[in-house]
């Protein structure tokens, strides 16, 4: 086949995994992997998880305002009370990692733990799904469907189940069983995603409890994988919010 | 980075998020962080020790994270905030917010730290070795590889602009993958993979030219 794509490369470089063909060339292509090689350097150079974005924050002890006071001659004082008890600030919108974790993330072994975290407020992170389950020959009609446990994403307390039915007349729809705090002012919507993130079917407004969605007819599954519970605000956007509570993967 | 957030403020909307519940509990005396930021860049000295305030834990957490703690993070946390405030003019609010300039200064300081270190301990296995080889085998105290590199890196992204910088360091340091960085800023997929590529061929640029430059 052909040589991986310049910018396949530079994604291989950052360890990110590539589709089935191109990972296949490179691992047989001496000239695509020593092109990955010389890109690495300068991800490897950083790659160290001291220079990852903050995680938990630690209050510095007083002396140091007082060095950084007496170097600057700013006169200016902070709240003693403010810096013992800093605010959980993300920088740069990012997710604060919670406490304890960022500092012991093998950072070599991308796209994962970070990910999780980064779930929540990210429009479709990819989440290893929980227990995926494939149960087969309905009693009620034969009919094969696929189960999936909906997980709570970042410490929501949202979870619940979908299942895809198939309906005697051919139709399938999803079952979806959600146990999650009842909102104000906001509201539920479930998701089809895709693994690339680019696409997204809305089936809905979904509250608390069990209720059923009719698939598109002719709809793959197989193509938009992620079953994702999103919190709406009222604003009359009909876009993902990027707030996702509970996620969980069908297996196609 | 969040000034390319704020560019597609839909998408993100995190209204949930951490950060934002975080905001609205301060009181609303308080400037929010953009004005600090403007106010930091202007010489405000009150924004100095509202910056302080605000995000010396978190700057604070990256060095006991390095270092743990001590007078290494200390001094870390210490020179941050120094420099930002010494080099403010270096700092523009147009191109992001504050605390992430803050948390790129702190990588400086800390790669600095683990430099300065390395250097003392090859300064003192060179002159070990002078004095057991005698004046004839001189050993130059060269500077480790990669710790060279990461220094090089780290100063060649603070040359980059926006949405650039946002992108690579999206991918380096929150470790996200570029349908997730493509999904966080809004912008395409094809966009973001470019952006990748052509900024890897930068660094890799810059690593060639200067860094073979250090080990001549």
């Amino acid at each position: 086949m052909q040589h991986c794509t310049p910018e396949q490369l530079a994604l291989a470089a950052l360890r990110e995994p590539l589709p089935a063909e191109d990972s296949a060339h490179l691992a047989s292509c001496d000239r695509c992997r020593a092109e990955v090689r010389s890109l690495q350097r300068s991800v490897d150079a950083v790659a160290v998880p001291q220079l990852a974005a903050p995680g938990a924050p630690v209050a510095p002890p007083p002396r140091v305002w007082e060095a950084i006071a007496a170097a600057t001659g700013v006169s200016a004082t902070p709240r003693a009370d403010a810096v013992h008890a800093p605010a959980a600030v993300a920088v740069a919108g990012a997710p604060t990692p919670p406490a304890g974790d960022a500092d012991v993330l093998p950072f070599r072994s991308r796209r994962r733990s970070l990910l999780l975290v980064a779930a929540a407020v990210l429009a479709g992170a990819v989440v290893g799904a929980g227990a995926v389950a494939v149960v087969q020959g309905r009693e009620d009609g034969g009919e094969p469907v696929t189960a999936v446990a909906l997980d709570p994403l970042a410490g929501n307390e949202a979870s619940g189940r979908a299942e895809v039915v198939v309906r005697d007349d051919g139709s399938r729809v999803v079952e979806v069983e959600l146990d999650a705090p009842a909102l104000d002012d906001e509201y539920y919507e479930i998701w089809l995603i895709d693994r690339e993130v680019a696409g997204m079917v809305p089936l809905g407004v979904v509250r608390p409890g069990t209720q059923t969605f009719e698939l598109p007819a002719d709809l793959d599954l197989g193509e938009f994988p992620l079953v994702d519970v999103s919190v709406e605000p009222l604003d009359g956007d009909p876009t993902h919010s990027g707030v996702s509570v509970a996620r969980g993967e069908l297996d196609s | 980075m969040s000034e390319m957030l704020a560019v597609r403020p839909v998408r993100l909307g995190s209204v949930h998020s951490v950060a934002e519940s975080g905001q609205a509990q301060r009181s609303a005396a308080q400037p929010d962080d953009r004005e600090i930021g403007r106010r930091f860049a202007a010489g405000d000295e009150q924004a100095l020790a509202l910056a302080y305030e605000r995000w010396a834990g978190q700057v604070h957490g990256m060095a006991v994270r390095a270092f743990g703690p001590g007078p290494d993070a200390e001094d870390v946390t210490q020179q941050t905030f120094v420099s930002a405030w010494t080099g403010r003019a270096g700092y523009h609010p147009e191109k992001g917010p504050l605390p992430a300039w803050l948390v790129g200064v702190a990588r400086h300081k800390i790669a600095d730290t683990w430099a300065r270190r390395d250097r003392q301990r090859r300064e003192t296995e060179a002159a070990v070795s002078d004095l057991q080889a005698g004046p004839s085998g001189r050993v130059t105290a060269g500077v480790d590889t990669e710790i060279a590199d990461r220094m090089l890196v780290l100063d060649e992204l603070d040359l980059l602009g926006q949405p650039q910088r946002g992108i690579i360091e999206l991918a380096f340091f929150e470790d996200l993958t570029h349908a997730q960085i493509a999904a966080r800023t809004g912008l395409p997929l094809g966009t973001v993979k470019s952006h990748i590529r052509r900024t890897l061929e930068r660094l890799r640029t810059r690593l060639e030219v200067d860094g073979a430059a250090l080990h001549a």
